[in-house]
C-alpha cells in the first residue's frame, strides 16, 4: 500500500481507506482452497446454514477464517445471485447450485485432491 | 438499400449459409444454469455434434427451476425441449434418442404463458453469441428507427411510453437523457449500470447473457438521444459470463457498423467500453458508482449536482440500469403506445421479477406492472412446494421490507407498495415459509445493510449495526418495551438522515417488521 501511495502521490492511509471500502479486495493471502457459502435469504431457506455448518466442521475453521497452514479459506456471502438454483456455494471461483451438505463436502474434497495433484 | 436493410440482408445470408437446413440444438448457458452443469452439457453436445446439426448457445429463458435446458429443432419444423438435462442425457439427445430426458412440460408452459416478455423476448431461444440471430429476430430495428429521427423525437417517444428506471428508483428515463442533453458541457457520458449487487436479484445477468445485443442497442439509442459519444458498460466483477457475452456482442456490433463512427450511415458516432465493477450493493447509488469508476472510495457524493449535470469526471452523465436500456429498443421499434399499453395507467410497461425462495418454479419472470404478488408467486411460480405454506414475502431486497402472507394481493408498482417501507425496488420477490421466518429474514436484511454501509454518514454507519443489536436482544428475550420504541425511532432516524439510497432505506426492514409483527416482537420484549 505504501508503494501504491508513493506511486500515486497520496498517503498510504488513503490507499488503505479505498482498498478496505471494497469488499472485493482482500488484504491477506487466501487459502489454497477458497470456499464461499451463500447465506442469502433463498439459500438459507433451502439449507445454506446446514451447508455452512458442515463446511466449518469439515475444514476445521470458522466462517471468515483461513486455516493456519494456508490450506483453506471459508467465507460466507450475502448473495451469489443464483437464488433460483440455491443453495449455492463457490469453490475456487466456480459456483455450484442446488447443492446439499454432502455435495459441498465432496466438492471441497475433490478440489483439495486436485490442487495437491498440480503441485 | 439503406444501411439497416443491408445489415439484415447480410445477416440472413450468413445465417442461411452456416445454419440453413440443419438441425438446431440450443443449449441454455447462463449464470444459474452454469452452476448446475449447463457448461458441461454444452461441451458434451459440441463434442458429439453430427455434421447436419449445429449448436446454438443461448442465455437462460428464466426458468431456472428447469435448468439446464436443451432444445432440438429439426429442419422439418419439429421441436423437442428438455429440462434438467445431465451430461449423459445430452449425449443421448445428440444421438437422436427422443426420450433422453424429461420433456419440457406443461409446467414450463404455465411459467411462460403468464408472463409478458419485452426485455426478455427471445432469451433462451436465440443464440446469444451471434448477432445474426438477434438481427433476424428484429434486433436493431429500434436503433434504425431512432437514427432516422432527431434525438428530441426519440426523447419524446420514450417520454410518451412512460418508461421509468428499472434499477429501483423509477426516475423517468427520458428526463435523464433530456437533462444531460440540455447541459452544454461536453463530452457527455452514458453509463449502463449492470453492477446488480442487490441480494436476491439476478435479472440483469439474465439480460446480459441472454440478449447482450439488446443491451447494446438500448445503450446506442440512449446515447443518441442524450448526445453522448462515449458509453461505459459497468458490469459486476463476478459476473464473468455476462461480461464475456457483452464483450462478444460489442465486437460483433463494431464489425457490423453498429458502433464506432457513422453508425448505420447516420453520422452518429459512439464508442462503448466495458468496465468491470466493484463495490456491490452501494453502487445502486449513482454517485457511488461514479466514485468507484474514478477509483475513489465507494461512497456517495453530495447532490446536487446530479450526475446529469456533473457526473463522471465532472461531465454530464446519464446512468441507466440494464433493464431500462433493454426496454428501449422495443419502444422505438413498436412505438410508445405499444409499451404504454402494458401495465396500468400510472405504471407503464413490464417489470422483471427475480423470483426465489419457497416456490415451485423459481427463476426470472417478466410481468406487466400492476401484477399482484399472488399472480407472481402462485400463477407464475406455481405456489409453494408441497408441504410448505407461505409465511411472508420479502419484496425488493435489503432496502425494502417484508410483507405477511396475508398481503399477497398487493400489486407491484414503482416505489412503495406498502407505506411501512416495502418497495418494489429492482424487483426481488422471495417467498418465505417456516424454514426462515420473517423476523430472522428481517435480521438478515438489517445485518446486510450494516455490513454494506459505506460509513460516510454517521446515522447509517452507527445506526445500522445498532439496529441489528436491538433485534438480537429482542429475539433472545433480553429486550424491553423501551427497546421496541427505540428501534422504531432509530430506523426512522437512519432513513431520514442519510445521504444515499442505502441509508435512506436501511430502516425499512425494521419498520415493516414492527408494523406487521409488532405484537410478536412486543411479546418477546415482555418475556
Amino acid at each position: 500500500m505504501e508503494v501504491v501511495g508513493w506511486h500515486l502521490g497520496i498517503p498510504a492511509s488513503e490507499v488503505y481507506g479505498a482498498a478496505t471500502s471494497y469488499t472485493e479486495l482482500r488484504l491477506r493471502q487466501p487459502g489454497t482452497l477458497t470456499a464461499r457459502v451463500c447465506l442469502g435469504l433463498s439459500c438459507r431457506l433451502n439449507g445454506g446454514d446446514r451447508i455452512m455448518d458442515a463446511m466449518e466442521s469439515a475444514l476445521g475453521i470458522r466462517r471468515g477464517e483461513t486455516a493456519s497452514d494456508g490450506s483453506a479459506t471459508l467465507e460466507e456471502t450475502a448473495c451469489g445471485f443464483l437464488c433460483a438454483v440455491g443453495p449455492a456455494i463457490e469453490v475456487n471461483g466456480r459456483w455450484h447450485g442446488r447443492v446439499t451438505a454432502d455435495d459441498a463436502l465432496s466438492l471441497v474434497a475433490a478440489q483439495g485432491a486436485q490442487s495437491e495433484g498440480t503441485l | 438499400m439503406g444501411a439497416y436493410e443491408a445489415l439484415v440482408d447480410a445477416a440472413r445470408r450468413r445465417h442461411s449459409d452456416a445454419r440453413g437446413g440443419k438441425t438446431r440444438i440450443v443449449v441454455q448457458v447462463g449464470h444459474c444454469s452454469q452452476a448446475v452443469g449447463a457448461g458441461a452439457v454444452a461441451a458434451a453436445v459440441a463434442g458429439a455434434l453430427p455434421g447436419d446439426a449445429y449448436l446454438a448457445i443461448a442465455g437462460c429463458d428464466g426458468a431456472c427451476f428447469a435448468a439446464p435446458q436443451v432444445r432440438v429443432a429439426t429442419p422439418d419444423g419439429a421441436v423437442r425441449a428438455y429440462r434438467n438435462v445431465s451430461v449423459e442425457a445430452a449425449h443421448r439427445i445428440v444421438g437422436g434418442d427422443v426420450d433422453a430426458a424429461t420433456p419440457y412440460s406443461a409446467e414450463g408452459d404455465a411459467f411462460f404463458s403468464r408472463q409478458r416478455r419485452v426485455t426478455l423476448a427471445g432469451c433462451g431461444e436465440m443464440d446469444a453469441t451471434d448477432i445474426d440471430e438477434y438481427v433476424l429476430g428484429g434486433g436493431y430495428a429500434g436503433l434504425a428507427r431512432a437514427l432516422s429521427r432527431t434525438p428530441q423525437e426519440v426523447i419524446d417517444e420514450v417520454k410518451a411510453s412512460g418508461l421509468r428506471g428499472r434499477g429501483g428508483a423509477y426516475f423517468p428515463a427520458a428526463l435523464k437523457w433530456q437533462g444531460a442533453r440540455s447541459v452544454g458541457n461536453t463530452p457527455r457520458y452514458l453509463v449502463a449500470n449492470c453492477e446488480e449487487g442487490e441480494p436476491g436479484i439476478f435479472k440483469d445477468r439474465h439480460l446480459m447473457v441472454g440478449a447482450p445485443h439488446r443491451l447494446l442497442e438500448g445503450a446506442i439509442i440512449a446515447a443518441y438521444a442524450a448526445g453522448v459519444n462515449e458509453a461505459h458498460i459497468y458490469i459486476n466483477a463476478e459476473a464473468n459470463l455476462s461480461a464475456e457475452r457483452v464483450q462478444g456482442a460489442l465486437e460483433q456490433a463494431q464489425a457490423n457498423g453498429l458502433l464506432g463512427s457513422d453508425i448505420l450511415s447516420s453520422g452518429f458516432s459512439l464508442e462503448v467500453r466495458i468496465m468491470r465493477g466493484a463495490g456491490g450493493y452501494v453502487c445502486g447509488d449513482e454517485t457511488t458508482l461514479l466514485n468507484t469508476m474514478e477509483g475513489y472510495r465507494r461512497e456517495p457524493r453530495q447532490r446536487p449536482p446530479f450526475p446529469t449535470e456533473a457526473g463522471l469526471w465532472g461531465q454530464p452523465t446519464v446512468i441507466n440500469n440494464a433493464e431500462t436500456l433493454c426496454s428501449v429498443p422495443y419502444i422505438l421499434a413498436n412505438g410508445a403506445d405499444s409499451f404504454a399499453a402494458i401495465g396500468t395507467d400510472d405504471d407503464r410497461g413490464t417489470k422483471i421479477v427475480s423470483l426465489s425462495g419457497s416456490v415451485r418454479r423459481a427463476g426470472v419472470a417478466e410481468v406487466a406492472m400492476g401484477a399482484t404478488l399472488r399472480y407472481i408467486i402462485e400463477e407464475v411460480g406455481g405456489g409453494t412446494p408441497e408441504g410448505r405454506s407461505l409465511m411472508a414475502i420479502a419484496v425488493g431486497g435489503p432496502s425494502s421490507g417484508i410483507l405477511p402472507a396475508s398481503m399477497i394481493d398487493t400489486a407491484i408498482k414503482p416505489g412503495f407498495i406498502h407505506e411501512s417501507g416495502v418497495m418494489l425496488g429492482a424487483g426481488g420477490v422471495i417467498a418465505l415459509d417456516d424454514r426462515l421466518g420473517p423476523l430472522r429474514a428481517m435480521r438478515a436484511l438489517a445485518a446486510y445493510n450494516a455490513q454494506e454501509s459505506c460509513g460516510k454518514c454517521t446515522p447509517c454507519r452507527e445506526g445500522t449495526p445498532r439496529m441489528v443489536e436491538m433485534m438480537d436482544r429482542l429475539a433472545s428475550g433480553k429486550g424491553s418495551a423501551r427497546e421496541l420504541s427505540d428501534l422504531r425511532e432509530l430506523a426512522e432516524l437512519v432513513n431520514a438522515a442519510s445521504l444515499c439510497g442505502l441509508g435512506q432505506a436501511a430502516g425499512n426492514p425494521a419498520l415493516s417488521a414492527l408494523r406487521f409483527w409488532g405484537d410478536e416482537l412486543a411479546m418477546m420484549a415482555e418475556s
